[in-house]
């Protein structure tokens, strides 16, 4: 570390410290800071260690998460960001918060890995100063556009970030053709995910429409090599699956790392795909392991998988490394609880409340089929603002399937765009008697509400989007006396 | 008889950027609710188009990549049929990247010319600013005059040639170009609007009004709609008023 570089720790230190004298979260703010200071901060702090990158459009802070307490389990030491700190700053902030960790860490002998969520744009810009071993991208779908832009512009942060991340080894989710055309060019660095073909089939097809109204829409409809359309041999969910096209015979690649149902359902034959424990078999090279889903959900079962997948990879790559063998990381993904936000079921009394944050159409579609499956579900809550963090443009709920489900009876809807929601909700044919709408100012009065509705040892289902969710948690600390997300 | 209407969504594979499926959604729904048999109908690339078929045809926003996919085969392939359709007076609702084929030209911000079907006298240029954000208009085209509400992301600027008028004017946001207050397009039975997503549901009365011109083409007459209330519309459009920020 050169002397600018310590000075911008010392700075980021301070403004820590005073940070936390007001009991605000320090998760961007010091890394500013820093990175005022010194613009080389990442690069310097990053030297010599070993990172693990995780990006994409969903499911980064569930894998990062998963990742962390996988290798935490195992003895090592982790240094990760904090619940969505994943531009440059955010970055930054936690490796100089990792500093002491690691010195700590390496005078009582232990491995430190940093594992690292990162914004696709910001990956683009900082991979390169990073320098993961093990870079993970979990998918692609539309995001915010009106933040983002388009999703070839990600598409192509994600390629450059790639291509300065010379030293990683790639891990590509095969089912998800905007991802595994990444690999061309970096065959021999990637190593693909994905779900079992078999398994697939089994996944819930949506009800066909008589109206001719698809049921919902397709980010990647559209070879983009060729421009003519993939044809699938089976989906999984959006535009995952099977995919080939028919014309230059871009087609998804048989995964290394690959994850199915499990067939022999014993006594868990019971369980939903949306109750923790669900059986999964996941599979590498001749290897095989069947474990209880940590985290329910199907697309959980992306996140399960990279997961394990990185772990694994992470073991091949260190050298005398043998407590990290797929088996090992199979193991302990089982103990993971959820991240912040992300399927988070807490006690209330006798009853309980599930938060799934939802940022984006395949997001939301993703826990509105959980909440449908869910057996204890009594209640389901939604809230919708668009503040800069949240885009924005709303107006992509109405990409969403609502039509072709069937939810908790009673409904509630707050955020800052409640008349957009309740709209929503009433032109999927939910009758307006089932839905109580009010304004943001109001939001914590309705959980109230809903929780009193909701019955003994059942669970109200809340879906925010972002800032919602921020908001929604502090009057949750406030009133139900949870713990404040940055500890 | 059933009253019977069918939409042609075309290309809903390429052209669905945010919630333009909620439009389609609007007019299903409004007229569903009174009793008319709808039917969509997606037609997409390779695919043949018939005009005749459809009493209203709709054309949604794509992002530019997706658009370039679609570009030939709706200038080339089915272009003399959308014309025909456009001169023989069939409605057309068209959105942003929609709207932008439409016309004449597309001229991108690096000067690259876009081809474009030329069915409504209007060109675009392309900016590097992005218009983003809410907006309010103003329209003398549904009875009432009620205010439009819409949300708009475009880089494009739209001017509006002759024999083509203003769908609106706008009290807040860009609107075509940001100079001349003018949002959207009409020509003959086509309306154009930069708004898209949640367009439709959130002004009942323009759904209502493509609804009634569609059956009064299909007709050759006029034709009252049976009256259905707006409150569950009303109730999101309040709330987007008591709201509205910046």
């Amino acid at each position: 570390m050169n002397f600018r570089a310590a000075v911008a720790v010392r700075s980021a230190r301070t403004v820590t410290a005073i940070l936390r004298l007001f009991r605000r979260g320090a998760t961007t703010l010091p890394g500013r800071v820093a990175i005022r200071i010194c613009p080389d901060i990442i690069r310097q702090l990053a030297d010599g260690e070993t990172m693990i990158t995780v990006t994409g459009t969903n499911g980064k802070t569930t894998t990062t998460h998963m990742i962390s307490e996988m290798l935490e389990n195992r003895g090592f030491t982790v240094i990760t960001n904090v619940s969505g700190a994943n531009l440059a700053t955010g970055l930054a902030s936690t490796l100089i918060e990792g500093l002491r960790i690691r010195k700590n860490a390496r005078s009582s002998g232990k491995t430190v890995v940093h594992v690292l969520e990162t914004d696709e744009a910001a990956f683009s810009k900082t991979a390169g100063s990073l320098m993961p071993r093990v870079a993970v991208v979990t998918n692609l779908f539309r995001d915010q556009l009106d933040r983002y832009g388009e999703l070839s512009h990600t598409q192509a942060f994600l390629s450059r970030g790639l291509d300065e991340a010379a030293d990683a080894r790639i891990l590509l989710n095969a089912d998800d053709s905007l991802v595994a055309s990444l690999a061309k060019g970096r065959e021999n660095r990637v190593i693909f995910f994905g779900m079992d073909e078999a398994a697939m089939t089994r996944n819930t097809v949506t009800k066909a429409g008589t109206t001719g109204l698809g049921a919902t829409t397709s980010d990647a409809s559209y070879c983009q090599f060729c421009q003519t359309k993939y044809e699938y041999n089976a989906r999984s969910f959006g535009h995952l699956g099977d995919f080939f096209c028919p014309s230059c015979g871009f087609s998804r690649t048989r995964p290394a790392f690959s994850v199915s149902y499990s067939e022999d359902n014993g006594e868990e034959g019971e369980l939903s795909l949306s109750d923790v424990g669900f059986p999964v078999t996941l599979r590498y090279q001749e290897e095989e392991a069947r474990i209880p889903l940590p985290i329910p959900g199907l697309h959980n079962f992306y996140n399960t998988l990279s997961a394990v997948a990185a772990v694994t990879l992470l073991g091949e790559i260190l050298p005398g490394e043998s407590k990290l063998s797929f088996s090992d990381a199979a193991a302990s993904v089982s103990a993971v609880k959820p991240a912040f936000g992300r399927l988070e079921k807490i006690p209330v009394g006798d009853k309980s409340v599930c938060l799934l944050l939802v940022k984006n159409p395949v997001g939301l579609e993703r826990a509105l089929s959980f909440v449908s499956q869910a057996g204890d579900a009594d209640g389901m809550y939604l809230l919708l603002n668009s503040n800069d963090a949240d885009g924005k443009d709303i107006s992509w709920i109405w990409d969403v399937d609502f039509e072709s489900r069937a939810y908790p009876d009673k409904i509630f809807v707050s955020g800052e765009r409640y008349g957009d929601m309740y709209l929503r909700l009433a032109y999927a044919g939910i009758d307006r008697d089932r839905i109580t709408a009010c304004p943001m100012e109001l939001c914590g009065d309705l959980v109230d509400q809903a929780l009193s509705s909701c019955g003994e040892g059942k669970c109200l289902y809340i879906l925010p989007n972002y800032t919602a969710m921020l908001a929604l948690r502090e009057i949750l600390v406030k009133r139900y006396g949870m713990k404040p997300f940055w500890k | 008889m059933r009253e019977q209407l069918r939409i042609c969504h075309l290309y809903p594979d390429l052209l669905n950027l945010y919630g333009d499926r909620g439009n389609l959604q609007a007019l299903l729904r409004r007229a569903v609710l009174r009793g008319i048999d709808c039917r969509i109908e997606p037609v997409t690339i390779g695919e043949h188009f018939d005009p005749d078929r459809y009493d209203l045809i709709f054309l949604g926003g794509g992002q530019d990549a997706e658009q370039n996919i679609l570009r030939e085969d709706f200038v080339s392939l089915k272009g003399e049929a959308v014309k025909y359709a456009v001169e023989a007076d069939k409605v057309f609702l068209c959105i942003c990247g929609g709207y932008q084929m439409m016309g004449t030209e597309y001229i991108e911000h690096d000067g690259t010319h876009l081809e474009c079907l030329g069915a409504i006298n209007v060109r675009t240029v392309g900016k590097k600013i992005r218009y983003i954000g809410d907006t309010v208009y103003e329209t003398e085209l549904v009875p009432d005059k009620p205010l439009l509400y819409g949300f708009e992301n475009h880089s494009g600027r739209t001017y509006l040639g002759d024999g083509v008028k203003p769908l609106a004017k706008v009290v807040s946001g860009a609107g075509n170009n940001g100079e001349d207050q003018t949002e959207g397009a009409i020509y003959r039975n086509v309306y154009c609007t930069y708004s898209h997503g949640s367009f439709l549901p959130k002004n009942p009365q323009m759904t209502d009004f493509l609804l009634q011109r569609a059956l009064e083409v299909q007709k050759g007459a006029p034709v009252t709609l049976d009256y259905l209330d707006t409150i569950d519309e009303d109730f999101a459009r309040e709330t987007i008023q008591t709201c509205k920020k910046t």
